[in-house]
């Protein structure tokens, strides 16, 4: 008897050890930003979430490799989702790069690579405001590693963290991946955890 | 002796053995950007260094390496790629690429180009690409 105490016990800890293996990263639940997406439509951010969970991509569009990565795992993550027929979740593309990333440059960007924009926003919007969602996020961007062409026009990309973020139904940030490496299996169980 | 030097003139003849396998790029709108992926296999015994890119696809062309420091991603431009004897070297994606900055023109999904490709001792090489996601 004693045993099967010992073994229950043993899988109580293990089942609210998973439980709290999803720590809150950072709250942004209390932060309003007005921000614009990819039909220039006013999106409150991260307002409009509430109630959902959320897949939150750092991208600027100029990116040819990295971003695009980081893109095409959002829409595996989107696929693997769909195939096990977990609704409720909510797509977001935010580009540190509003300067360049106006809104019919992210409408463009989601069109070339089929996105269905159902569930799925492509957010931009004021440098000042997405500086301070950066900085809400600890999100870093630095301008850098500029190209010339012949004609002495200046190209920038940026050195940036490599991120997809997981935003539970309050919220609150759970967890952040590497963007282009994401194990996709790996956030499906835990959006799951969080569902 | 003439025969002997002949004979070495077959083997010399500059054959290429630069083979380029698996090229496709990114797809992109027009005034946007695009990298270009592909494997170089070099079955020479001789290295060779890939320094050129030539393409009227974007307003410019380099060759990139995308670096991690830390969380930390960027890229910087490299000037060749040295692909040793009797092995291969791979532009994909989160690594070496292509970078073609500002398209001239759209690039969807399933569409082709071709792109030049220089080489110190093979020359160049042209090279077909396919535009996958
Ligand atoms: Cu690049």
């Amino acid at each position: 008897m004693r045993y099967v105490f010992f073994i229950l016990f043993i899988c109580v800890m293990i089942i609210s050890g998973c439980k709290n293996k999803l720590p809150i990263e950072d709250d942004i639940s209390s932060a309003h930003f007005m921000l614009v997406n990819q039909d220039s439509a006013v999106v409150e951010f991260p307002d409009y979430l509430r109630g959902k969970i959320a897949v939150m991509g750092f991208i600027f569009t100029n990116c040819p490799d990295i971003c695009p990565l980081t893109t095409n795992n959002m829409q595996r993550i989107k696929a693997e989702l769909e195939k096990e027929n977990i609704k409720d979740v909510l797509f977001t593309s935010l580009s540190f790069d509003p300067a360049r990333d106006k809104p019919f440059v992210l409408k463009d960007y989601a069109r070339i690579r089929n996105i269905d924009l159902k569930n799925w926003q492509f957010l931009t919007g004021q440098m000042s405001v997405v500086d301070s969602i950066k900085k809400k996020m600890h999100f870093f961007a630095v301008a850098a590693d500029t190209s010339y062409s012949e004609d002495g026009k200046k190209y920038y990309f940026f050195v940036h963290t490599d991120r997809i973020s997981l935003i539970d139904r309050q919220g609150r940030v759970r967890k952040n991946y590497k963007g282009s490496t994401i194990n996709i299996g790996e956030i499906v169980n835990d959006i799951k955890q969080i569902m | 002796m003439l025969r002997i030097i002949l004979l070495l003139l077959l083997f010399l003849p500059a054959k290429s053995f630069i083979q380029i396998k698996d090229a496709w790029m990114r797809p992109a709108a027009r005034g946007m950007n695009s990298a270009v992926y592909f494997e170089i296999i070099n079955d020479g015994s001789s290295a060779d260094t890939l320094y050129a890119v030539k393409s009227d696809l974007a307003k410019l062309t380099e060759m990139h390496e995308t670096y991690q420091r830390g969380n930390m991603t960027g890229m910087r431009k490299v000037n060749n790629v040295v692909v040793k004897p009797k092995s291969s070297f791979k532009f994909q994606p989160g690594s070496h690429h292509i970078m073609l900055i500002t398209m001239q023109k759209e690039m969807k999904q399933g569409d082709k180009a071709t792109i030049l490709l220089r080489f110190k001792r093979s020359g160049d090489i042209k090279v077909n690409v396919e535009v996958k996601m």
